[in-house]
């Protein structure tokens, strides 16, 4: 009984620090969407409309999502999604290692201008773990 | 038999979810958009690369340069506008140096209409015989300052 209490503590507390990265990542970009938009375009991979697109629809999508891991109707999704994202992000970061690029993350407000690519991959490897470690278990307990 | 239901289950209730999430996001950057925190991404942008608008050439000290036919320009130009086209860019573009040499500011250029293309033209041949120069075409062409 002790063991499933401390089993479910640990759940709830790796789903509020992925509910604080990703509520803590959205909301900056929702204030300020042109800066958001400068930070996209810098990754050189998208261009003009599709460049505002990703900045006005992707933090209000983080944002639901992370809150969305609180809500059992939306739990499992939310965590595949977050899951989804945290791919992209992975890829994103690599791929502007790769080619040198020294740009703005754009993922919270306080960030400095020059990425640490391997800090931010090893951050979003660590939040992906998160996620898939809560997916598994909404999945268990959801069947 | 069991298996292939209960993932046909999971698969309906992921869709609705998604759904939900989805018609969330929508109403998300829909607030935005409301607020005027987001640029609208369909919309046309207001001034493209290259282009200048009348209200802000006309506070500068630029050297505007009228692309329109030499009848057009004897008709009625932009006060201190010289005539420079494809039909006379040698003498035209001896001109335009010997007043930019003077002094180098910006350079403004416009044609006929918001639909002209001669100023884009004008300003891509310019850009590379005066690299050095700030050159502009103004949007909406002559009608932006005859209005």
């Amino acid at each position: 009984m002790d063991k499933m209490k401390c089993t479910s503590c640990i759940v709830l507390l790796v789903r509020l620090v992925l509910v604080a990265a990703f509520f803590l990542a959205a909301l900056p970009k929702i204030q300020d969407p042109v800066a958001f938009a400068i930070s996209v375009e810098s990754y050189r991979i998208l261009t003009g409309q599709a460049v505002l697109w990703v900045a006005l629809v992707l933090p209000w999508l983080e944002l639901i999502i992370g809150l969305g891991l609180m809500i059992p109707k939306i739990r499992r999704t939310s965590s595949l999604l977050i899951i989804l994202l945290l791919f992209i992000f992975i890829g994103l970061h690599a791929s502007a290692w790769i080619r040198g690029l020294d740009i703005s993350c754009g993922c919270y407000a306080t960030e400095s201008v020059s990425s640490n690519y391997f800090l931010l991959i090893s951050r979003n490897c660590a939040l992906l773990i998160a996620a898939v470690f809560v997916l598994a278990r909404d999945w268990r307990n959801h069947a | 038999m069991g298996a292939p239901n209960t993932l046909a289950i999971a698969l309906h209730e992921i869709t609705r979810e998604l759904f939900f999430i989805a018609t969330l996001t929508v109403l998300g950057a829909g607030f935005s958009l409301y607020l005027g925190y987001a640029q609208v991404p369909w919309a046309e942008p207001e001034i493209a690369a290259g282009e200048i608008q009348f209200a802000d050439a006309r506070v500068l000290d630029v050297i505007w340069i009228d692309a329109r036919s030499i009848e057009e320009y004897e008709a009625g130009h932009y006060s201190g506008a010289i005539h420079v086209d494809e039909s006379n860019w040698d003498s035209g573009l001896v001109v335009l140096m010997n007043r930019w040499l003077e002094a180098p500011r910006p350079i403004v250029i416009y044609c006929g209409s918001k639909d002209c293309k001669s100023s884009y033209r004008l300003a891509d041949r310019l850009r590379q015989a005066l690299p050095e120069g700030e050159i502009y075409s103004l949007k909406g062409g002559s009608e932006a300052w005859t209005k």
